[in-house]
């Protein structure tokens, strides 16, 4: 490749002045968040954790990150089973009717939320499912469908249709080849699906916001926005808080970079 | 496929050789592939129940709200298509709808441009640990809303880190409350937006660039094409399905905003940041007009809608 040296070094700086530019604004919140002084002025000689128990105490981050892990978990269990069902049933089995289900459940990848939270807040309410745990889980399970479906039934068509074959001369029945033929390959993409399930829970703000009311019930994130608004002068209490519930998802992040990356972008390449 | 093609074969020949299904016995008698796509129906069904109830019929019956004026306790009036004609002749709403076109530039053309521009000085050449470059870039993607508009509602604060930079460097002036500001809280807003989707635009041109053979860039270079030529006549054309796909998710995230602004000036100061998502959270459940509410997320859901589908056509097309 005809790549001068020049050429290179210029490359390096370009990006090493994107890199500062998304973390500095990141790297400011995480000092304020270990410095003692409240306005969240950061002062380096002093760096502890100090902050994080009372931020914990103040925030009442036991019960709102309970919230959150709860609905998070049971949302996205509850995601992967209906995804492998319905990704096997429209991707292998067939369905009947599948030509007017399959487009309507496409709609629902083009339809926004906001075209639908209000009449669904008023069905909920009236079956007591507003301010509720459970509501939240099948609000979540319910508007994951489409992805969901259409991410697991690609999965499923892409692998090798001798599979598919031999499990049926086997004799397996439906549920047999799903879970000991098809499952133990598509496991890496299940886990792929569940960890952007699991991000897109976890960081939901609107829908929490919306749907739950009583403090004891409250997700992280709009707690931590009740919080902010209310102390506004602790900021360095703010920052911990807010270090502590985005965490979870960073941490997963870290760990499981390409999984988050490669999925977003091949699930957003799916969707067009 | 060929699961298809099996299936259907022998559909044929199921049809074929049993013209009357219930022949013998008193059980009606399906063919394979019939009963393969009644147990499809079944395995599929839990999922299509709970998103006709999430989904559809909220949506259907958001259109038939539209259509009414109601305020959630007392009778519902029917007004035709008053809520839609409000939408735009209403000034705060009109308002609304301004600001998130203002928006649609920092949060999707402008992360678009810069990550084009990105990844075709990286799409020259590996970079040695371009993966850490991505995974840095990549982070406000994955950080929850509500601590995006923490952590900025504190930088450009009042007293905030970036004042106190512009302060020490003798730019006093420019020292503002930038998101208090009538001018610049709208443009301080799309700023954070911009911040947030570069790192999904790169990170979606850069799986494109992988897929554009080498030898093109070889055959652009024998033509004697410049670094600008070779973007033009390769990079761009080879992308057109990553741009699509970027710009999609981030005019349709702009205009949905919500958390953002929300979390940092609910639309003040006075209406200067509202969105369409802020007012329909307003009439919904503050100040209840739920068929204003309900007309505000249908006009906002057909809008991505036709964005997306205008995106798509504009790939196509060439």
């Amino acid at each position: 490749m005809r790549t001068s040296r020049g050429e290179t070094v210029l490359n390096y700086a370009f990006l090493v002045l994107l890199a500062v530019v998304v973390l500095v604004p990141v790297a400011w919140f995480v000092l304020t968040g270990l410095s003692p002084n409240r306005a969240g002025t950061i002062d380096l000689t002093n760096l502890s954790f100090a902050n994080f128990p009372e931020a914990w105490e103040q925030a009442d981050l036991g019960h709102t990150l309970t919230a959150s892990a709860v609905i998070t978990v049971c949302a996205v269990a509850l995601q992967a089973v209906l995804a492998i069902t319905s990704g096997y049933a429209f991707g292998i089995l067939g369905v009947i009717g599948d030509r007017l289900l399959f487009p309507l459940v496409l709609l629902g990848l083009m339809v926004s939320l906001e075209a639908l939270v209000v009449p669904l807040y008023y069905q909920l309410h009236d079956i007591g499912l507003t301010d509720s745990w459970l509501g939240m889980v099948l609000i979540h399970a319910g508007t994951s469908v489409p992805f969901g479906t259409f991410w697991m039934r690609a999965v499923f068509r892409a692998m090798p249709v001798g599979l598919v074959d031999a499990a049926r001369v086997d004799g397996s029945n439906s549920w047999q080849m799903l879970w000991h033929v098809l499952m133990p390959m598509a496991k890496p993409a299940v886990l792929t699906l569940c960890l952007l399930n699991f991000m897109w829970t976890w960081n939901d703000y609107f829908l929490s916001l919306i749907f739950l009311s009583s403090p004891d019930k409250l997700t992280a994130t709009v707690a931590l926005g009740n919080f902010q608004s209310m102390y506004t002068t602790s900021v360095n209490l703010l920052a911990a808080a807010s270090l502590m519930i985005s965490a979870p998802v960073v941490l997963l992040y870290l760990f499981f970079q390409r999984q988050f990356i490669q999925g977003v972008v091949s699930g957003a390449l799916k969707d067009a | 496929m060929t699961v298809d093609a099996v299936s259907s074969n022998s559909a044929v020949v199921a049809r074929a050789s049993a013209p009357h299904p219930k022949a013998r016995g008193g059980r009606p008698r399906l063919s394979r592939r019939t009963r393969q796509r009644l147990l499809g129906l079944a395995y599929a069904a839990p999922a299509l129940a709970l998103f006709t109830a999430i989904v559809l019929v909220p949506l259907v019956q958001s259109m038939v709200y539209s259509g009414y004026q109601w305020d959630g306790v007392s009778e519902p009036t029917f007004v035709g298509f008053d809520n839609y004609v409000n939408f735009f002749a209403d000034p705060d709403l009109r308002d609304s709808l301004v600001h998130v076109l203002v928006l649609v530039v920092f949060f999707a053309l402008l992360p678009s441009a810069l990550g084009l521009v990105t990844a075709g000085l990286l799409g020259r050449e590996r970079v040695a640990g371009d993966g850490a470059f991505r995974v840095i870039l990549f982070l406000p993607q994955v950080l929850t809303s509500i601590v995006v508009a923490i952590v900025w509602g504190r930088v450009l604060g009042p007293d905030g880190p970036l004042n106190t930079v512009l302060r020490a460097v003798g730019l006093d002036v420019l020292a503002i409350n930038w998101l208090g500001d009538f001018t610049w809280a709208l443009p301080a807003l799309g700023l954070i937006g911009s911040w947030t989707n570069f790192g999904l635009c790169l990170v979606l041109f850069l799986s494109g660039m992988g897929t554009i053979p080498k030898e093109r860039y070889e055959a652009a270079r024998l033509d004697g094409a410049g670094p600008l030529g070779e973007f033009r006549a390769v990079t761009l054309p080879g992308l057109r399905t990553h741009l699509t796909v970027a710009l999609t998710l981030t005019i349709t995230g702009a205009l949905r905003t919500f958390d953002l602004v929300w979390n940092t000036t609910r639309g003040g100061p006075g209406s200067a940041t509202t969105t369409p998502a802020l007012m329909l959270y307003r009439f919904a459940f503050k100040d209840p007009q739920i068929g204003q509410a309900s007309a505000i997320g249908i006009v906002t859901a057909v809008f991505c809608l036709l964005v997306a589908l205008f995106l798509s056509r504009m790939a196509e097309q060439r």
